[in-house]
C-alpha cells in the first residue's frame, strides 16, 4: 500500500518536472490600468519571469477572444459572472491550490462564492461596486439615499450614466426591489419603463472615464464605478459616492488560467506572488481599488483602508448584491431595450 | 516569360490574393454568419435561418437606420453649402496660391480624425474654449449647453468630413469650362441664372461625388456621436458593435452589417447612374 501511494505520488510529480521546464514567460491579458508596472517588475526580478500585457476594456471583449480561439494567454482577469460562464463552457484550466499557498491571505469572505464553487477555476483579485457617484459641490450629498433619487427633477439634464446595459439594468432592478440578477422579462421591462423616465435627464452616456466628465463640470450626479469616483476625488476633492438604501452592485475581478495556456506553472507563481499580503496592498494603493486579501488589508496606510469610496463599511454594503451570469437570451433583451432608449431619446422627423 | 509579365503576374497575384484573403472571406463569413442561429454557449448554431434579417424589421431597428441616415444628410447638406463656395473661391484663386490652398484643407488630416474629435469636446465643453471667450466677451452669462446634442456631433461630422467635400468639388469646378458661362452672360442670363443652368450642371458629377464622399463615411462614423453626442443615440454602427461585444448576438449583427453594406451599394449604384447621365447630357 504504501509503495503504492509512493509510486502515485511520483506519477502526481512528474507533470511537476516537466513544467519546470517552462519557458520564462507570462502572458497576461488584462483590464486597462488594472496591474501596476511595479508588480510586474518585482515579479519578472524576483523570477526571471517576464510579463507580457496586453489589455481590454470590457469583460465581454476578452470573453470573445479566448470563446473564438484566439490569444495564447496564460492568465485573464474576468469578473465573477463571466468564470461562471467561463467555467462551464470549458474555456477555464482548473487551478492547483497545492501551488497557491498564499490563498490562505484572502478573506474568507470572498471565497468558496456560487459563481465558483471551492474557487476550482479562479481566485479573487479587485472588488468594485457601482453606486452613485456624486459632485458634492453642486449637490446636497446628504439628501441622497435612494437610487430613484436620481429620478429628481432637479437632476434634469445632469445625469450620467454608464453605457453598459448590464450594470445599469441592475441598479434599475434594484432600484424597483427586484433582484440585480431578476431575468424575469416583466420585471426587466418594469426596469426599462423606469429607465425611460429617467433618459431626459441623461446627459451622457460615457461607460470610459465618467470621471472625466465630472471633473470637467459637465454633470453633476451618476450611476458608476466606484473607482471612477475614487480616482475623480484625487482631482476633485467635491466628489463623493453614495451607497443607497437599495444597496450597490458589486463586481469581483477574480484571475484565471485560459484552458490551453502555455504557461500554466508561471500563471499559479504569479497568483501566488499578487496574493502576498505586501504585494496586494501595494497593488490596492495603486490603483484605488478594494483588495480582497485579509492580510494586505492590515498593511494599507490608514487614509486609504478608512477611505469609504474603496472600502465601504459592512452597513454600505448591506442589500448589496454580486452581478452573476444571466442568459444569452436576458442579455440580448437587455441590449434591445437599451438601444430602444436611445432610439426614442431623439424622434427627429423620424 | 518577360520581366514585365512576371512583374504584372506577381503585382496583379499578390493583390488579388490579398483582397480574398483579408476582404472577400471576411465578408462572406459575414454573408453566412447572418443566416445562422446564435446559441447560449456558442456564438453561431449551424441552423440556418433568416430570423436575423426578420429581426431586422423591427420598427426599432428602422429607426436606428432613420437616425444615422438623417445625421449623415445633415453634414453632407452642411458640408455641401459650406464647400462649395469654399471650392469656387479657391477653383477661382490665383493659379499660384491655389496648392496653398488645397494644402490648408489637407493639413488637418495629418492628425487622426480621434484626436481632432476629442479637440471638439475640449472647445465645446461647459467650461471650454468657446464658453469661456464668450463670457469674457460679455456675450452670455451661463454657459451654453453645446456638448451632447445633435449639433455639436453634426458640427463634429462636418468638421471631420468637409475635406472631403472640397477636393471633388474644387476638381470639377476648376475644369470648368468657363467659356460656357461667358456664353450664357452673353445670351442675357443673370448670375443666378447662369448659376443654376450653367455652373451647377456642369460641376453636378463633383457635387454627388462630394456627397457620397461624405454621406458614407458619415453613416459609419459613430464614434463622433459618441464622443460629442454623449452616445445619446443609437446609430447603426453602434448597433452592430455592441451585438458583437455585448449582446453576443452574432447574427443579428451581421444581419445589420450586411443590410449597410447593401444600402451602400445601391446608393453608389445611383451615383454612377447619375454621373453617367451628367456625363452624357454635358456631352450633348
Amino acid at each position: 500500500m504504501k509503495k503504492l501511494l509512493l509510486v502515485t505520488a511520483l506519477l502526481a510529480a512528474l507533470p511537476l518536472a516537466a513544467q519546470a521546464e517552462e519557458e520564462k514567460v507570462l502572458n497576461l491579458y488584462n483590464w486597462t490600468e488594472y496591474m501596476p508596472k511595479e508588480v510586474l517588475k518585482a515579479f519578472t526580478k524576483e523570477t526571471g519571469i517576464k510579463v507580457k500585457e496586453s489589455n481590454y476594456a470590457a469583460t465581454e471583449e476578452m470573453y470573445s477572444k479566448l470563446k473564438a480561439g484566439g490569444g495564447g494567454y496564460d492568465l485573464v482577469v474576468p469578473s465573477t459572472y463571466f468564470v461562471q460562464r467561463m467555467a462551464r463552457e470549458g474555456l477555464l484550466e482548473p487551478l492547483d491550490h497545492a501551488k497557491l499557498p498564499n490563498l490562505k491571505n484572502v478573506d474568507p469572505k470572498f471565497l468558496d462564492k456560487p459563481f465558483d464553487p471551492g474557487n476550482k477555476y479562479s481566485v479573487p483579485y479587485l472588488m468594485s461596486h457601482v453606486g452613485i457617484v456624486v459632485d458634492g459641490g453642486k449637490v446636497d450629498v446628504s439628501s441622497l439615499k435612494s437610487w430613484l433619487d436620481l429620478w429628481k427633477p432637479e437632476f434634469k439634464g445632469k445625469v450620467l450614466l454608464m453605457d453598459t446595459a448590464r450594470e445599469t439594468f441592475a441598479v434599475v432592478q434594484k432600484a424597483l426591489g427586484y433582484s440585480a440578477n431578476d431575468t424575469d422579462p416583466k420585471h426587466i421591462e418594469a426596469a426599462f419603463n423606469k429607465l425611460k423616465e429617467l433618459v431626459p435627464s441623461v446627459k451622457l452616456f460615457n461607460g470610459e472615464s465618467p470621471k472625466v466628465s465630472f471633473i470637467q463640470g459637465e454633470v453633476s450626479i451618476g450611476i458608476a464605478w466606484n473607482g471612477e469616483a475614487f480616482m475623480g476625488s484625487q482631482e476633485k476633492k467635491s466628489l463623493t459616492y453614495v451607497y443607497p438604501q437599495e444597496g450597490v452592485v458589486l463586481a469581483m475581478d477574480t484571475m484565471a488560467i485560459p484552458k490551453g495556456a502555455k504557461h500554466p506553472e508561471n500563471a499559479h507563481k504569479f497568483l501566488d506572488f499578487i496574493m502576498r499580503p505586501e504585494i496586494a496592498a501595494k497593488i490596492s494603493e495603486t490603483l484605488g481599488y478594494a483588495t480582497l486579501n485579509a492580510e494586505a488589508v492590515k498593511l494599507l496606510p490608514k487614509k486609504l483602508a478608512s477611505n469609504r469610496i474603496v472600502y465601504p463599511t459592512d452597513e454600505d454594503l448591506k442589500n448589496s448584491e454580486l452581478l452573476e451570469d444571466i442568459p444569452t437570451e436576458t442579455q440580448g433583451l437587455y441590449e434591445k431595450y437599451w438601444s430602444e432608449l436611445k432610439v426614442g431619446k431623439k424622434v427627429k422627423g423620424g | 516569360m518577360s520581366d514585365h509579365a512576371l512583374f504584372k503576374r506577381v503585382a496583379i497575384g499578390t493583390i488579388a490574393v490579398w483582397l480574398l484573403l483579408f476582404a472577400f472571406a471576411p465578408n462572406l463569413m459575414v454573408v453566412i454568419a447572418s443566416f445562422l442561429t446564435r446559441g447560449e454557449s456558442e456564438f453561431l448554431v449551424w441552423t440556418p435561418t433568416t430570423d436575423a434579417y426578420a429581426r431586422m424589421l423591427d420598427p426599432l431597428y428602422l429607426h436606428v437606420f432613420w437616425n444615422s441616415f438623417y445625421l449623415s444628410a445633415m453634414t453632407t447638406l452642411l458640408c455641401l453649402v459650406i464647400g462649395y463656395p469654399f471650392a469656387y473661391l479657391i477653383a477661382r484663386a490665383n493659379p499660384a496660391v491655389r496648392p496653398y490652398l488645397l494644402l490648408l484643407v489637407i493639413i488637418p488630416f495629418w492628425t487622426s480624425s480621434l484626436v481632432r474629435t476629442y479637440a471638439m469636446i475640449v472647445i465645446l465643453n461647459t467650461n471650454g474654449l468657446l464658453n469661456t471667450l464668450l463670457q469674457s466677451l460679455g456675450l452670455i452669462d451661463e454657459p451654453l449647453e453645446l456638448l451632447y446634442t445633435d449639433g455639436a456631433v453634426i458640427a463634429g461630422l462636418v468638421y471631420t468630413l468637409l475635406p472631403f467635400m472640397v477636393l471633388p468639388l474644387y476638381a470639377a469646378i476648376e475644369k470648368l469650362d468657363w467659356r460656357l458661362v461667358e456664353a450664357a452672360r452673353d445670351l442675357g442670363a443673370r448670375k443666378v441664372r447662369t448659376f443654376a443652368s450653367v455652373i451647377i450642371p456642369l460641376t453636378s458629377p463633383g457635387i454627388v461625388a462630394g456627397c457620397m464622399l461624405v454621406f458614407l463615411p458619415g453613416l459609419g462614423m459613430f464614434y463622433v456621436a459618441d464622443f460629442l453626442g454623449g452616445s445619446k443615440t443609437t446609430l447603426i454602427g453602434n448597433l452592430i458593435q455592441r451585438q458583437f461585444l455585448s449582446a453576443r448576438d452574432w447574427p443579428f449583427g451581421s444581419a445589420a452589417s450586411v443590410t449597410l453594406t447593401i444600402v451602400m451599394g445601391l446608393m453608389i449604384g445611383l451615383y454612377l447612374l447619375a454621373a453617367k447621365r451628367a456625363n452624357a447630357k454635358v456631352e450633348v
